[in-house]
C-alpha cells in the first residue's frame, strides 16, 4: 500500500512537470495550429536563462523568471514576427521552420558552452517533505504548484480578459474572428510570445532538478507531445489534465513493469487515445482537423 | 564478423587505389588522423582525449620524433556513426594520414575503423569501451585502453575485495543493485558485473533506464526497495547526476554508492555538491593522482598537462589516451613502418607488466588484439576532489577510504 501511495505521489509530481511544459505548447498548437518542435528549445533556453541569471548576479532560480520570461515573451514574438508569420499559408512550412529553429538553438548552445553540463544552485535542492513515510522533494513540490497557478491563470486570462477572449475567437476561427474586427496577427504574436514564455517559466522552475545539456529541451517535448494529444488539442486544462495522465502512467509503469519500458507504455496508452477518442480528453471534436484545413 | 586476411588484403588495395599513393608523404611529418566528437554533448571529452594524443606527439616530438619524422595530430570530429565514416573519408583522403586513433564514443570508433580498413589505415582504439569493438577482429584494429569487461571487472573486485569488509559481510552475503542506462554501453557492463558478481556468490538485482529521462524515481524507489549494500550505476553525466538527485530526495541511503565511466567530473560535483558526494565511488580510468609506484610518469604527466593548459585535467580520459598514443609510436618505430599488419605485429611483441606505465597499465595484446593489461581503477570523492582506493597499490600515501558506510 506505501508502494502505491509513493509511486503515486511520484506521478502527479511528474504530472505537475509534463503540465508546465504542455500547457504553452498546447496554447501555440490551439491558437496558430503550429505544432512547434521548438517549445523545448524555449524550455532550454529558460534552464540557461536560469544558469546564466544566477553566474551573472546570484540570482536563485526560483527568482530567474522575472528576468527570464519577459524576455522569452519577447523572443517568442520576434521569432513568430521575422519566421512564422512570412510562412503563415503554408503550415507545413511553418513546422519544418520551427524544426530549423530547434536545430539553431542546439547548435548555437553548443557552441557557447563547449557541450559541457550545467547545474544551478539553490538552496532548496535536495530538499525534502516528509508525508508520514513518503519522501516528496521540494523542487518538484514547486513546480506542480506553479503548474496549477499557471494554468488557472492561463484559463483565466483566456476566459476573461479582452486579449483572452480574442485569442480564443481566433483559435474558434480565424476569418470569423478577422471579420469581427480582431487583429488576428497581433493575436498569433502575442499567443507565441506568451507560449514561449511559459516555456521559459518552466524551464528556470525546473533547472534546480536537471543537469543541462543544449539537448534536454528534445527529452521534454516527445511527452509533451504526448500530453497535448491526450488532454486534448488546443485545450489549456487538457494539457493539465494529460500531464497527470502521463506522470501517472509512466510512475506506474517505470515502478511495476521496468523503467526501460515506460515510455513505450506511455504512447501505446497515448494510441489508445487516439483510436477512442481522436479530439484527446478535453479536445473539440474536429480540432485536429481544424488545425489541417485552409482557414483563409 | 571476422574479416579474413585475404579480404582485408584486398580492401587495403582497393582503398589505395580510390585514394592514389601518397606521394611524397615519406617526407613529411607522420600525420596521425584523431577521431572524437569535438562538437556536440560529448565535445568535451573528445577534446581531452585529443589533448592527451596531442601531449604524447609534443613529447615524441622533443625527442626526435617517430621514424625520423615529427608526429602532427589531424583532428576530425565526429559525433555519430554516420560522421565517423565520413571523417576517416576526409582525414585519409584529404589530409593524408598515416594512421588513425580515437575514440570517445564506441559507435564512432566502429564506423571509422571499418572505413579505415577500407583504406587500408591502421585505427589505434584507446579509449572506446564496447567488447564488440575488439570482438570484431578487424585485422586494423587494436584498443590500447581498458575494454566494458575490464570495467565490469574492477567494479566486481571493489565489491568483493574491498567493500565486503567495508559493510561486514562476506561476499555471500551481500545484495548489490546494477542500474545501468539501457543502451550498449551500460547493459554490456552491468551484464557482466552481474555474471561475475553471482559467480562471486552475491545477491544480484539489475535495473535499466534511458539516459533521456526526465524522472529516475522509479528506478531509486526501485532499489530503495530492495535495501542494498552496494549500488552501482553504469551511466552518462545527465541521468546519473539525476539518479544521485532522486537518491537524495528519496532519502536512498546505501551504505556503498558506486558509479562506473562517469560521475568524477566536475559536472557531477557541481550538480550534487561536495559533502553529498564525499564518500562516493568511481570506478574509471587511472587519475594522475595514483601513486607513483602504481604509475610511474604519472606526476610527470601532470605536470606537462599543467604546463600545457594551465590548469588540473578536466576527466580522465586524457591521461589514458596520452599513454595509448606513446605506445602507438613505440609500435611504430618497432614496425618501421605504419602498415598495420607490421605494427600489428610489433604491438604483440611488448610484454609489460601492470604497474610499469604511468596509468598503471602493463602491455599484452590477446588474439583480437585488446590489451589485456589494462585496467581502471576505483576512485572515491573525497572533500571535492578525486583520490584513487582501489587496488591498493594505485593508493597514493596517505590516502584512505572515508564516509564509509555511508551516513
Amino acid at each position: 500500500m506505501l508502494d502505491v501511495l509513493n509511486i503515486l505521489t511520484v506521478g502527479v509530481l511528474l504530472g505537475g512537470i509534463y503540465a508546465i511544459v504542455a500547457v504553452g505548447l498546447n496554447l501555440i498548437f490551439g491558437v496558430i495550429r503550429v505544432v512547434n518542435f521548438a517549445q523545448g528549445e524555449f524550455v532550454t533556453f529558460g534552464l540557461y536563462g536560469a544558469y546564466a541569471a544566477q553566474i551573472a548576479t546570484g540570482m536563485d532560480p526560483y527568482l530567474a523568471p522575472l528576468i527570464v520570461v519577459p524576455v522569452l515573451f519577447v523572443l517568442g514574438a520576434v521569432i513568430y514576427i521575422v519566421i512564422l508569420r512570412p510562412l503563415q499559408n503554408d503550415p507545413m512550412m511553418q513546422v519544418f521552420a520551427t524544426f530549423g529553429i530547434l536545430m539553431v538553438s542546439q547548435n548555437a548552445i553548443l557552441a557557447l558552452t563547449g557541450g559541457v553540463a550545467y547545474s544551478v544552485q539553490s538552496a532548496f535542492i535536495g530538499m525534502s517533505v516528509s508525508l508520514g513515510p513518503i519522501q516528496i522533494g521540494l523542487s518538484r513540490v514547486i513546480v506542480l504548484a506553479v503548474a496549477t497557478l499557471v494554468t488557472a491563470a492561463v484559463a483565466l486570462y483566456l476566459r476573461h480578459t479582452r486579449n483572452g477572449k480574442a485569442i480564443r475567437a481566433v483559435a474558434q476561427d480565424r476569418t470569423a474572428a478577422r471579420l469581427m474586427g480582431i487583429r488576428v496577427e497581433t493575436v498569433y504574436t502575442l499567443t507565441f510570445g506568451i507560449g514561449a514564455a511559459l516555456a521559459g517559466l518552466a524551464g528556470c522552475l525546473l533547472s534546480p532538478l536537471y543537469t543541462m545539456t543544449p539537448q534536454i529541451g528534445m527529452n521534454f517535448i516527445l511527452p509533451a507531445f504526448a500530453v497535448v494529444v491526450l488532454g486534448g488539442l488546443g485545450s489549456v486544462l487538457g494539457a493539465f489534465v494529460g500531464g497527470f495522465v502521463v506522470g501517472l502512467t509512466e510512475a506506474l509503469a517505470g515502478f511495476y513493469l521496468d523503467p526501460a519500458l515506460k515510455h513505450a507504455v506511455i504512447f501505446i496508452v497515448f494510441i489508445a487515445v487516439l483510436v477512442v477518442r481522436p479530439s484527446g480528453l478535453f479536445g473539440v471534436a474536429g480540432a485536429e482537423e481544424v488545425g489541417l484545413r485552409d482557414q483563409n | 564478423m571476422t574479416m579474413t586476411r585475404r579480404a582485408a588484403l584486398m580492401a587495403a588495395l582497393a582503398g589505395s587505389l580510390m585514394i592514389g599513393a601518397p606521394a611524397g608523404a615519406q617526407d613529411g611529418p607522420l600525420k596521425i588522423g584523431a577521431v572524437n566528437p569535438y562538437s556536440g554533448p560529448f565535445a568535451q571529452y573528445g577534446d581531452e582525449t585529443t589533448r592527451g594524443y596531442e601531449l604524447a606527439a609534443k613529447q615524441v616530438n622533443a625527442q626526435g620524433g617517430v621514424l625520423g619524422r615529427q608526429v602532427e595530430i589531424v583532428r576530425g570530429s565526429a559525433t555519430t556513426a554516420q560522421e565517423g565514416l565520413s571523417v576517416v573519408e576526409q582525414l585519409v583522403g584529404r589530409d593524408k594520414v598515416d594512421a588513425l586513433i580515437g575514440t570517445y564514443i564506441s559507435s564512432i570508433s566502429n564506423s571509422a575503423s571499418e572505413t579505415a580498413l577500407n583504406y587500408g589505415k591502421l585505427y589505434w582504439e584507446t579509449n572506446a569501451l564496447a567488447m564488440s569493438l575488439t570482438e570484431r577482429a578487424l585485422p586494423n584494429y587494436a584498443r590500447s585502453g581498458p575494454s566494458a569487461v575490464t570495467f565490469a571487472e574492477r567494479s566486481v573486485q571493489g565489491v568483493t575485495e574491498l567493500l565486503s569488509k567495508v559493510v561486514g559481510k562476506a561476499p555471500g552475503e551481500m545484495k548489490v543493485w546494477l542500474e545501468h542506462e539501457d543502451s550498449a554501453y551500460g547493459t554490456s557492463i552491468a551484464e557482466a558485473q552481474k555474471e561475475l558478481l553471482e559467480e562471486a556468490g552475491v545477491s544480484v538485482q539489475i535495473g535499466a533506464h534511458s539516459f533521456k529521462a526526465i524522472d529516475l524515481t522509479d528506478s531509486i524507489l526501485r532499489a530503495k526497495a530492495d535495501a542494498p549494500d552496494v549500488w552501482i550505476n553504469t551511466g552518462y553525466v545527465i541521468d546519473t547526476n539525476l539518479l544521485l538527485r532522486t537518491a537524495q530526495e528519496q532519502g536512498f541511503t546505501p551504505p556503498v554508492m558506486m558509479t562506473v565511466g562517469t560521475g568524477d567530473t566536475s559536472e557531477t560535483l557541481e550538480a550534487l555538491g561536495q559533502d553529498y558526494l564525499e564518500g562516493v565511488l568511481v570506478v574509471s580510468y587511472p587519475r594522475a593522482d595514483i601513486s607513483e609506484t602504481y604509475g610511474p610518469g604519472s606526476d610527470a604527466f601532470l605536470d606537462l598537462y599543467r604546463s600545457e593548459y594551465n590548469r588540473d585535467p578536466i576527466a580522465p580520459q586524457g591521461m589514458n589516451a596520452y599513454f595509448g598514443a606513446m605506445l602507438l609510436f613505440e609500435a611504430i618505430e618497432a614496425a618501421g613502418s605504419t602498415e598495420f599488419e607490421a605494427v600489428m605485429t610489433a604491438a604483440k611483441a611488448i610484454d609489460r607488466p601492470e604497474g610499469s606505465s604511468l596509468t598503471g597499465y602493463g602491455v599484452m595484446f590477446d588474439d583480437t588484439m585488446q590489451n589485456v593489461r589494462a585496467l581502471p581503477v576505483i576512485a572515491q570523492w573525497q572533500g571535492g576532489q578525486m583520490k584513487a582506493v582501489f587496488p591498493t597499490s594505485a593508493v597514493a600515501d596517505g590516502v584512505a577510504l572515508v564516509n564509509l558506510p555511508r551516513q
